[in-house]
């Protein structure tokens, strides 16, 4: 099937509170080195959270779900948070599936992330 | 009259070389002839490659002269090997004989200059024709030498991209062999025959030309015990297609050492880990479900562990339709401490049991939505399958009906266990 919603990858940097990275479109191994180069220039640190707001995310195959994976993991080495926001029902059941609602957390808008991190 | 010699021979060859001239037309030729005659203010030219029997006209402008004056002329311009003039075609011993010559349009003159190859051989001419007794000048021939030379390019051109398209259909061809042989060492070439159960496997790839990571196999271990697995690795193409090899041959190694389901995978995440150490990102995983099948009775213990995939589905033999999954087996490869669930169950007589990969849960129904673990096992108990064989006949028959809402490979392996062949006496209807 071709994928041609393309994929937009933006970061907010708010004067306080998490950055947040706005994904939309279709995220598979052609537009996944975009996401990949976006996260690379994300600096983690405790309290340097990040938020993906995956809500305008059509479609996400292997690489995409890898690419999210290890920025999780150098966050977390970082003593940092990685929240993903508003995951759509189909992309959020493949991740459950693969036993990622273990490891990520899944919250249903950016705000209600951005809340879980000021707790 | 035809040219024979060993030099003959050679440019020949050249002409064959060029084998985008069998296929040598069009306009870059008609415009060429065109600035021939309107150099030489001339009423014809023609572009002419000599071959082993023919002359070949590929362009000419105004009215075509009879095809034995081109011949003989254009034959006669390639043994001259060098610009060639004949001012007045009824004094030439070979053309003077000739009907375009003594009779209409009545030529008289013509020029030519070779078409001739970097190592120069001479394929053919562009020639120029007049009605009237005339001389070339210098400037005019070395015009038309020019535009022999354009010819020549046009040629060089057309060759270097008849080449290129050549390599490419050879690359591409060679790609696909090794794609096929590659998808052939995944994937058993036959299940073995296991005792009191019944085995079938399908693939359905999407595209013929592209390899995709679903692997599947069933194999003897001790005793009278027998293993099975079927996954999935992340990506396509050849590196995919190295990544399954890896997958399949840690999977029946890992089971010799120690067939625990739960240890057998813990082993490949532990390679997979290994291989992609300090590799590139984002470090390729896979997705599976390995399973030990344990004659029990008329039936067979199964231990099931699961890495990231989907529910293996049983269809039991009074029709339901249920997920033998253990809750919580992660993706296998990429993760820190991930946990591999694993779960007992038992096939009884008239049980099915079904494993595939996600290319079928993942399918888009034609209303939009993923087909998912609950569109399947809906569509399982709808058609009540009762045989592994028939199990695969209904996920075909999805398949089929999903057309292009199904965007990825599909692996399926079907088990089942025979009914029980039930004795007169066993039943209700007793004898009256």
């Amino acid at each position: 099937m071709q994928h041609d919603n393309g994929l937009t990858v933006s970061l907010q940097s708010p004067s306080s509170g998490p950055r947040l990275l706005v994904v939309a479109g279709d995220l598979d191994h052609h537009t996944t080195p975009r996401l990949r180069a976006a996260l690379d220039e994300v600096e983690f640190g405790p309290g340097a959270d990040l938020v993906v707001d995956l809500s305008g995310l059509t479609f996400c195959d292997s690489t995409g779900i890898a690419t999210l994976v290890a920025a999780h993991q150098r966050a977390a080495d970082a003593a940092a948070a990685l929240l993903l926001a508003g995951l759509n029902s189909d992309i959020a059941r493949v991740f459950q599936i693969m036993g990622l609602d273990q490891l990520l957390r899944f919250y249903d808008s950016p705000e209600e992330a951005v809340r879980a991190l000021s707790k | 009259m035809p040219l024979a010699s060993s030099a003959e021979a050679s440019r020949l060859a050249a002409v064959r070389r060029y084998a985008a001239l069998e296929t040598a037309s069009g306009a870059a030729f008609d415009r060429v002839a065109a600035l021939a005659a309107r150099i030489f203010r001339a009423p014809f030219a023609t572009v002419t490659i000599a071959g082993d029997d023919t002359v070949r006209v590929i362009a000419a402008h105004g009215l075509p002269p009879r095809r034995g004056l081109v011949e003989s002329l254009c034959e006669a311009a390639v043994r001259h090997g060098g610009p060639y003039v004949v001012q007045d075609a009824r004094l030439h011993p070979h053309a003077a004989g000739d009907p375009a010559v003594r009779g209409e349009p009545g030529i008289r003159f013509y020029a030519a200059a070779l078409i001739t190859t970097p190592d120069g051989e001479a394929l053919g001419s562009v020639n120029v024709m007049d009605v009237r007794p005339r001389e070339a000048g210098d400037e005019e021939l070395a015009c038309l030498r020019d535009l022999a030379g354009l010819v020549m390019d046009e040629f060089e051109v057309r060759l270097a991209t008849h080449r290129t398209v050549e390599v490419e259909r050879e690359l591409r061809a060679g790609a696909e062999r090794l794609a096929r042989t590659l998808q052939r060492t995944l994937l058993p070439p036959a299940l073995p025959r296991v005792p009191g159960l019944r085995a079938a496997a399908a693939y359905h790839p999407v595209s013929a030309d592209e390899v995709g990571g679903d692997f599947y196999d069933l194999f003897p271990l001790d005793g009278d015990r027998w293993g099975f697995f079927l996954g999935d690795v992340c990506g396509k193409g050849a590196g995919a297609a190295a990544l399954t090899s890896l997958v399949r041959y840690t999977l029946r190694a890992a089971a010799v050492y120690d067939a625990d389901p739960h240890a057998v995978l813990a082993n490949l995440d532990a390679v997979l880990q290994q291989e992609h150490a300090g590799g590139e990102a984002p470090a390729p995983y896979c997705t599976a479900v390995f399973g030990v099948l344990q004659p029990d009775g008329d039936g067979f213990g199964v231990t099931l562990a699961t890495g990231g995939h989907p529910p293996a589905l049983a269809v039991r033999a009074n029709g339901a339709v249920e997920p033998i999954h253990p809750a919580g087996g992660q993706l296998i490869g990429i993760l820190r401490n991930p946990h591999f669930a694993q779960v007992s169950a038992r096939l009884n007589a008239g049980d099915a049991l079904l494993l595939y990969t996600d290319g079928l849960t993942e399918a888009r129904t034609p209303s939009g939505s993923m087909l998912d673990e609950d569109g399947l096992t809906a569509y399982l108990a709808a058609a009540g399958p009762t045989s592994a064989d028939d199990l695969l006949t209904t996920v075909h028959d999805l398949i089929t009906a999903l057309g292009k809402g199904v965007s990825d490979d599909t692996a399926v392996l079907a088990l089942s266990v025979p009914p029980a062949t039930r004795t007169p006496s066993s039943g209700s209807l007793g004898a009256a």
